[in-house]
């Protein structure tokens, strides 16, 4: 292609979509936080509000346990969900690298990716709830009568405790395949030699699988953080819109809609900018990384296996389709 | 970009390709615009009037479902009108975000809508109500029927029937094969929990749905029994403080004890298996509304009991189901008529013989209701009618209301917090 | 290779089939997906069977009553009719897949060939895209459409979810572009052929693949969406499936018969589309680099 007005043509439908439907309403977002209802300019006054409130962070649940707030509680979500279905799905991608039928296995654990959040949180609710709710009757059954309860009502803990449990069941699928996928771009002859050396599974995991897996981890870690900061349909889903039991389960996007409904939209830009904030934060990190690590992982794998492109343009493809879809 | 430009001449093909595109894209949307056109063309000559109500249920295999109960009124409308309606059913819940979205934008997604009265005066003064002044008049309810939903004299939606919440309701039979009886006091309500809870293993008080109003009834049953009408009032108008000591002893003395000695069951999200729970006497009593006639298999073996030993001058919440016509509705002068005959004593009349309804129209027969409802009417021999109290104050204290009283039954011990977390959420509350 | 996932254990150097541990492994691994497939099955065994039957917990084996009244009352339900509401998932979803995969796909091969040095600030520009909540545009793009007259009307969602989608497949289409040899396309040039010319003859045929993937994500983020509906559709006509699943509860009943139902049928249209373009689905998740 050689002349600028070619790619401008390539580019231009493109482009309006995105100044009208995105750059313009992120630009007029941004302005809102800024002003009163009134349309007066309020400095960081809105953002004073937002942040001071026990409904964004609740000082107490140091002492009292949740509700914690909704920033805390996107914090904790991603505190104990990310390390949950990162590991999760390593560990099922790993196991499920020798067993016959995977396939199907596999099939069944990312079913929930590919089901609506809403119905998820639907399903939660299904599951949490005694007496007709499979969480509640195992524990009963086991004989745990602390946890044969109504965990979507009986406590703020375990609310918001389940809900991240069923975060964890539903998006486990996703770690799993892309670590899968990453599996099998390791050249086998790297483990032949380890093995001939006699290193052992752990010091092979070590040394070689979780090194090598490292790009695809840096994808699995930043698209997981993205979600968890967006949750929306599976708290309104499962719980309502102040987020169930004292708002217990309550996060960002949920208060944004909250102040959205009642037309409080300045309140309702500061929530969602200061949600944009965290997000620009966790993919600026991603971005940097990527271009960072390439140049010596890239010539380890090339040296080593063609197919092992990893690290370079993968992870960026991998973002794009799920960008948004929980 | 000098010699660029001239490098790109519009030909033949490229021409043909963004013709292509073009007409997928046209294509794409003229199956949308065509499905759209025609899902949206009136399939019935006579416009219908459009009325979103909280009703669910099957009406056709279950008469007795709370939509069940509603359907015959309008089909009588229908009849005596000739005016077709068109019903959802829409829980208050998922109306009170969407709603407000769509009258921002002009827009109503049916002509006639039952909400809470705070919220239909609160909308009234954003200008999307309309003003029924001269359409309903007091004249037709009974007295103070209308007074919630008045502001500077007009009229901004009528009252329709309504509900008592009169107490505990339990399965006489269950009560009389294990010889226990409706409590007298406080003492005695106190003892007969222990002793249903030491006879079953469970908590003897089932806590209804998880979204949070059956708690607030509750609530609104101890301040009213022990704390008196007045105290209710005063704390509905905002007037009295949620941590003054005479609401922290009512807290303390009475509804906190029963939480902290395991006497209540954490609230049900289902309420059908709640239902069945209660009524086979694994948690044999239930707070509800009276509505709860409705839902067991054999009313007449219905029992319900206040809690007892209460103050003097007690009350008695009766919560009407109130209605408005929004001002982006389609057809507001079908709404009005619908308005006017759902005000009417024939419509309410034909409501209550249904069960579990209390009229607000003037003039409606006591012969109208069915037994059990009449004893409910009993009830409130002597007491002071109240309105609803988180209804009355609106959203959004309602929610925190509702939601800290979900952490209270969770956590009894931070019954100080909760008060404190609620008196916040009333004094914000606009 | 057909499939990522479809990696029989017969290549793995280390396997020793009647170990133990083989069948330990083989154990594990099918109880974690059962176990995982267990909430699933408990919606759809309630979905079947009368909310008597289940009132207590699914796994109560008896009674036992096969009935499809559940899926009736919520293809019909007056509150939210899943015939409705699937109709307008569609309606919304198929334009909403089309548009965006074509002026994305368009704007992706004019940055794969255009020469620019600017493929960075392209590359991070694109991910700060995706990165933007959607929450970030409701308030703006919610004003837009009471401007255009589009609240609770399927046009709005269409456009919106166009926008929304556009980043990433240009994304993805430019890194599928890049992986094609580009002396076909010089060949084509020399002969005349303008660039329009050569992307839809020569490039376009051979993206096919690449937009299989772009629909089946697409069309599942569309179909999935609650949020945007939310915020855009009001009316009961015009309410997506999504919206419907929540709405099957009443005021004072929650029958979690019918939003067992209700739940099924919103998430069966994605989960066959998976299932049937699994392939594309998984080369999509994973990239074009990895290729077998």
């Amino acid at each position: 292609m050689r002349s600028q007005a070619t790619f401008v043509a390539f580019i231009l439908p493109a482009t309006i979509f995105l100044i009208v439907l995105v750059i313009y309403p992120v630009v007029a977002t941004l302005t809102l936080g800024f002003v009163g209802a009134d349309g007066q300019f309020t400095g960081l006054d809105n953002f004073a509000t937002v942040i001071g409130s026990k409904q964004t962070v609740n000082a107490d649940c140091l002492q009292t346990g949740p509700p914690c707030g909704t920033l805390i509680n996107n914090l904790i979500w991603i505190g104990l969900h990310l390390p949950l279905t990162m590991f999760m799905g390593l560990f099922l991608a790993m196991l499920l690298q020798r067993v016959r039928g995977a396939a199907i296995v596999k099939s069944m654990i990312f079913l929930g990716m590919v089901t609506p959040l809403i119905v998820i949180g639907t399903v939660l609710k299904f599951i949490l709830e005694a007496p007709i709710g499979l969480v509640p009757a195992f524990f009963g059954s086991i004989g745990i009568k602390g946890l044969a309860v109504n965990w979507l009502t009986s406590n703020p803990s375990t609310l918001l405790f389940g809900l991240i449990m069923g975060t964890v069941w539903s998006w486990t699928g996703f770690s799993m395949i892309v670590y899968s996928a990453g599996l099998t771009t390791i050249p086998k002859d790297y483990f032949e030699a380890a093995r001939v050396d006699g290193a052992s599974e752990w010091q092979v995991f070590r040394k070689i699988t979780w090194p090598l897996l490292k790009p695809v981890t840096l994808v699995i870690v930043t698209m997981t953080v993205l979600w968890e900061l967006k949750l929306f349909d599976i708290v309104i889903g499962a719980t309502n819109q102040q987020g169930g039991l004292g708002g217990a389960a309550d996060v960002l996007a949920l208060q944004m809609y909250r102040f959205f409904y009642v037309q409080d939209y300045n309140h309702a830009a500061v929530v969602a900018t200061l949600l944009t904030i965290f997000t620009f934060v966790v993919s600026i990190s991603l971005f940097r990384e990527l271009l960072n690590l390439p140049r010596h992982k890239r010539r380890l794998l090339r040296a080593r296996a063609k197919p092992a492109e990893v690290g370079t343009d993968s992870p960026q493809a991998t973002i794009a389709p799920t960008g948004d879809s929980p | 970009m000098s010699s660029g430009g001239a490098d790109y001449v519009p030909s033949k093909t490229s021409g043909r390709l963004i013709a292509i595109i073009v007409a997928l894209l046209i294509v794409t949307n003229v199956i949308t615009a065509v499905g759209v056109y025609y899902a949206a063309a009136p399939k019935a000559a006579v416009v219908p009037v459009q009325v979103i109500g909280p009703w669910a249920g099957d009406a056709i295999k279950n008469p007795s479902s709370e939509w069940g109960k509603f359907k015959p009124v309008l089909d009588k409308f229908t009849n005596d009108t000739g005016i077709p309606y068109v019903y959802t059913p829409t829980r208050q819940e998922d109306l009170s975000p969407t709603l407000p979205i769509a009258f921002q934008a002009g827009q109503s997604p049916a002509d006639l809508i039952f909400m809470p009265s705070a919220t239909i005066k609160q909308w009234a003064a954003k200008n999307w109500v309309t003003d029924l002044t001269g359409t309903i008049g007091p004249s037709s309810y009974q007295a103070g029927a209308l007074d919630p939903l008045t502001a500077s004299g007009h009229i901004w939606g009528g009252a329709y029937t309504g509900k008592v919440k009169p107490g505990f309701w339990y399965n006489t039979t269950f009560f009389q094969a294990n010889s226990w009886s409706a409590p007298t006091t406080w003492q005695g309500f106190f003892s007969l929990l222990g002793s249903i809870k030491n006879s079953t293993g469970n908590p003897p008080l089932m806590a209804g749905d998880g979204v949070g109003w059956p708690l607030s009834d509750v609530v609104e049953h101890f301040i009213e029994t022990y704390g008196g009408a007045s105290m209710h009032k005063a704390l509905a108008n905002r007037s009295l403080s949620w941590t003054d000591p005479s609401v922290k002893s009512i807290f303390q003395n009475y509804l906190v004890p029963t939480l902290t000695n395991g006497f209540w069951t954490a609230p049900t999200t289902w309420d059908n298996p709640g239902v069945t729970l209660w009524w086979d006497g694994t948690n044999p009593l239930y707070f509800m509304g009276s509505w709860i006639t409705g839902m067991v298999p054999n009313p007449s073996a219905l029992g319900v009991f206040p809690l007892p030993g209460g103050v003097a001058n007690q009350g008695i919440v009766f919560a009407a189901d109130y209605f408005f016509v929004p001002k982006f509705g389609a057809h507001q002068d079908l709404a009005k008529r619908l308005a006017q005959y759902l005000a009417s004593e024939p419509a309410q009349e034909l409501q209550v013989k249904q069960g579990g309804h209390v009229a607000t129209a003037a003039n409606v027969p006591t012969t109208a209701y069915p037994t059990v409802d009449r004893n409910v009417a009993n009830l409130l021999s002597g007491k002071t009618v109240l309105s609803d109290l988180d209804d009355t104050i609106g959203n959004p204290f309602q929610g925190v209301f509702w939601s800290q009283l979900q952490s209270l039954w969770a956590n009894p011990g931070t019954w100080q917090t909760v008060l404190t977390n609620i008196q916040t959420a009333a004094a914000n509350q606009p | 290779m057909t499939s990522l996932v479809d990696r029989g254990p017969r290549r793995r150097p280390w396997k020793l089939p009647f170990r133990p541990r083989t069948i330990l492994i083989h154990v594990v691994a099918w109880t974690v997906g059962l176990a995982w497939l267990l909430p699933f099955i408990g919606v759809a065994v309630v979905s079947v069977r009368p909310l008597s039957e289940t009132a207590l917990g699914w796994w109560n084996p008896s009674p036992f009553h096969l009935t499809f009244d559940n899926f009736i009352s919520a293809w019909n339900n007056p509150g939210c009719p899943l015939s409705l509401g699937l109709r307008d998932s569609f309606f919304v979803a198929l334009p909403a897949t089309i548009i965006p995969m074509l002026v994305g796909a368009f704007a992706g091969y004019g940055f794969a060939r255009f020469r620019t040095r600017t493929r960075d600030y392209i590359f991070l520009s694109v991910v700060l895209f995706m990165a933007v909540p959607q929450m970030m545009v409701a308030v703006p793009v919610y004003n837009l459409m009471i401007a255009l007259g589009l609240i609770s009307n399927l046009l709005s969602l269409i456009l919106v979810h166009s926008a929304w989608g556009i980043p990433w497949i240009i994304l993805f289409m430019r890194n599928f572009f890049r992986t094609l040899p580009e002396e076909i396309e010089e060949a084509a040039r020399v002969d005349g052929a303008s660039d329009f010319k050569i992307f839809y003859k020569i490039v376009l045929p051979m993206a096919l693949p690449a937009m299989a993937a772009v629909v089946v994500f697409q069309f599942m983020w569309v179909w999935n969406d609650f949020f945007f509906a939310q915020v855009l559709v009001q009316k009961s006509d015009w309410f997506l499936s999504t919206q419907c699943v929540p709405r099957l509860s009443g005021q004072l009943a929650h029958p979690y018969d019918l939003l067992s139902a209700g739940a099924i049928l919103t998430m069966i249209v994605p989960v066959a589309l998976y299932l049937v373009l699994q392939r594309f689905y998984i080369r999509g998740l994973i990239g074009w680099t990895i290729k077998g």
